[in-house]
């Protein structure tokens, strides 16, 4: 055990040093995180518009008029399933930032880039035809949210490398000295922006030449399809979570580290269901954002809520029993870093084996729970990561009490997998204490 | 004085900034402490005179002293049991010793 705490600190320290440097990684995170809110605010109103009272509907539409919910999910529309154009102009940003150019500039090439590789036609099927035409001058809706995510994340880090590229070679339009710096900057995007839109431009063309239908399409086979096995199977996620506590077991911040990764696939699956939530069909997905968020990181990554419950009931150490009541209120908003350093469970043999167990038994548990249909899946409402427990399952399952019963049953299995470990780690503690009061009293 | 502390959101250190606050009132002390996310040190670091990472996000640490030293001012990451135990009066002692070293 200690060869595997001395092997975490020693290879995975400067491993996530340079995963973090890393601008690509980096600004992709960032620049996705950027929709975040707007994710939120868009999942306000989807739960507004499925409140699970009875006669709820019935209500709004005689007080709104038929068409209130697609009136309710105008703002919807507007913010969360724009992710895909947030995270082209963020993602751009956000490297042009960390190369330290014009980041402004960058995010709005990119954001022209970005529309650029996406038809303007939407399919729609006439009365009585069999077939749907194209309509031309319509930006696709469904381009802009999740699904257009991987064309915005390429051309968001494809578009500001040529940017960074161009202006620190200098290839720039110089004014003659004189004219207002202003000016001369308006020019400095003019050849990188050039430059940019017609790569794609050329892309496009050879894509079409194709008899393909868009950038969208390839690049959801090429990099959607295998990111999506990865993040969407039961398999891929036990083995992206396990990192993830390898490394907060090192006392990283894991998720900080992977997810950047693995978020674009969970976010488009969180969309999709929420799509088809609000279509009232069935649920396509149960490994969403929401999933890992709500499910089982329960008092933050690791399940520490009970832990922390286990700490404020049961020590006899004083130390914990400390702990336990400073903790019990970040936990409850899934915030654990105290629990985490103050017990401490980063490189203690001990209590890293329940760390690394109760997730995993909790992915597998509620995995199968939504399988089977005893438990709702994940409406694709997308609620704070910091939602308190309970409250979060009964709201990201769109107002469903199994969802809130979900989160209890996976605390009690949390509270089962830490008894024993915690129970030896508190007698350890306990000991020294009781050790340290009898040697100062006999000095 | 004025004490900077970043973690992943901003959150969790957050909570030691209170407790810190505390500790510098009982020492009379006169000092502006606050919490950001790691993307966001940049904006924040030229108000700041030390610069303190929570222990998760102690990867950045290479990084953020280049940072440091570029604005000539020290930086270092927060003892891992000090941060559990949101030891406000310890983490202070560090952050005062390594503007005064």
């Amino acid at each position: 055990m200690n060869k595997f705490l001395e092997f975490l600190e020693s290879k995975f320290m400067p491993f996530a040093g340079k995963l973090a440097a890393q601008r690509h990684l980096g600004a992709l995170k960032d620049g996705i995180i950027l929709a975040m809110p707007m994710i939120i605010i868009g999942s306000v109103f989807l739960i507004l518009g499925f409140l699970p009272i009875p006669g709820y509907a019935d209500f709004m539409a005689s007080v709104f008029g038929d068409q209130w919910l697609a009136k309710l999910m105008y703002p919807t529309d507007a913010t969360f399933n724009m992710m895909g154009l947030i995270a082209a102009f963020g993602i751009a940003y956000r490297l042009a930032e960390r190369y330290g150019i014009d980041a402004i500039t960058a995010g709005v090439i990119s954001l022209c880039a970005f529309l650029l590789a996406t038809p303007f036609n939407v399919p729609f099927t006439p009365d009585g035809a069999a077939e749907a035409v194209a309509v031309g001058g319509a930006i696709p809706v469904a381009l802009m949210g999740s699904k257009g995510l991987f064309v915005a994340i390429l051309i968001g880090l494809f578009s500001t490398e040529v940017y960074n590229f161009i202006v620190k070679k200098d290839i720039v339009i110089k004014m003659p000295d004189g004219v207002p710096p202003a000016v001369s900057k308006s020019f400095i995007a003019l050849i990188p922006g050039f430059v940019v839109i017609s790569i794609i431009f050329l892309i496009r063309l050879v894509v079409e030449y194709f008899g393909i239908t868009s950038i969208h399409d390839i690049v959801q086979l090429v990099l959607g399809k295998p990111l999506g096995l990865l993040g969407g199977s039961l398999i891929g996620s036990i083995i992206a979570y396990g990192l993830i506590m390898m490394l907060w077991s090192a006392g990283l911040h894991g998720t900080n580290i992977v997810a950047g990764v693995l978020n674009p696939v969970w976010l488009m699956a969180t969309e999709e269901n929420q799509v088809a939530f609000r279509a009232g069909e069935e649920l396509p997905n149960i490994l969403t954002a929401q999933f890992f968020e709500v499910f089982i990181n329960i008092g933050g990554t690791g399940a520490t809520f009970a832990l922390a419950l286990l700490m404020l009931l049961w020590s006899r150490s004083q130390q914990m029993k400390q702990l336990g009541k400073l903790s019990i209120g970040p936990g409850s908003f899934m915030i654990n870093e105290p629990i985490i350093f103050g017990t401490p469970i980063v490189m203690n043999p001990l209590l890293i084996i329940p760390f690394f167990l109760t997730p995993i038994v909790t992915i597998v548990v509620t995995y199968y729970a939504m399988k089977m249909g005893i438990v709702a899946k994940p409406a694709g409402i997308a609620i704070p990561w910091t939602t308190p427990p309970i409250i979060g399952g009964y709201l990201a399952t769109g107002g469903k009490l199994s969802g809130a019963l979900m989160q209890a049953v996976n605390i009690v299995i949390a509270f089962t997998i830490y008894f024993p470990f915690f129970r030896m780690w508190d007698k350890l503690k306990k000991a020294e204490e009781d050790g340290a009061n009898t040697t100062s009293k006999v000095s | 004085m004025n004490i900077l502390l970043c973690c992943a959101a901003g959150m969790s250190t957050s909570l030691l900034v209170t407790k810190m606050e505390a500790a510098a009132k009982d020492q009379g002390m006169e000092a502006k402490i606050w919490a950001v996310s790691a993307d966001a040190v940049k904006a924040n670091i030229d108000q700041a005179d030390v610069l303190l990472l929570g222990p998760q996000v102690r990867y950045l640490l290479g990084q953020m002293q280049t940072l440091g030293k570029e604005k000539n001012i020290p930086v270092d990451s927060i003892n891992p049991i000090h941060y559990g135990m949101c030891n406000g009066p310890e983490v202070l002692k560090t952050a005062l010793a390594l503007v005064n070293k």
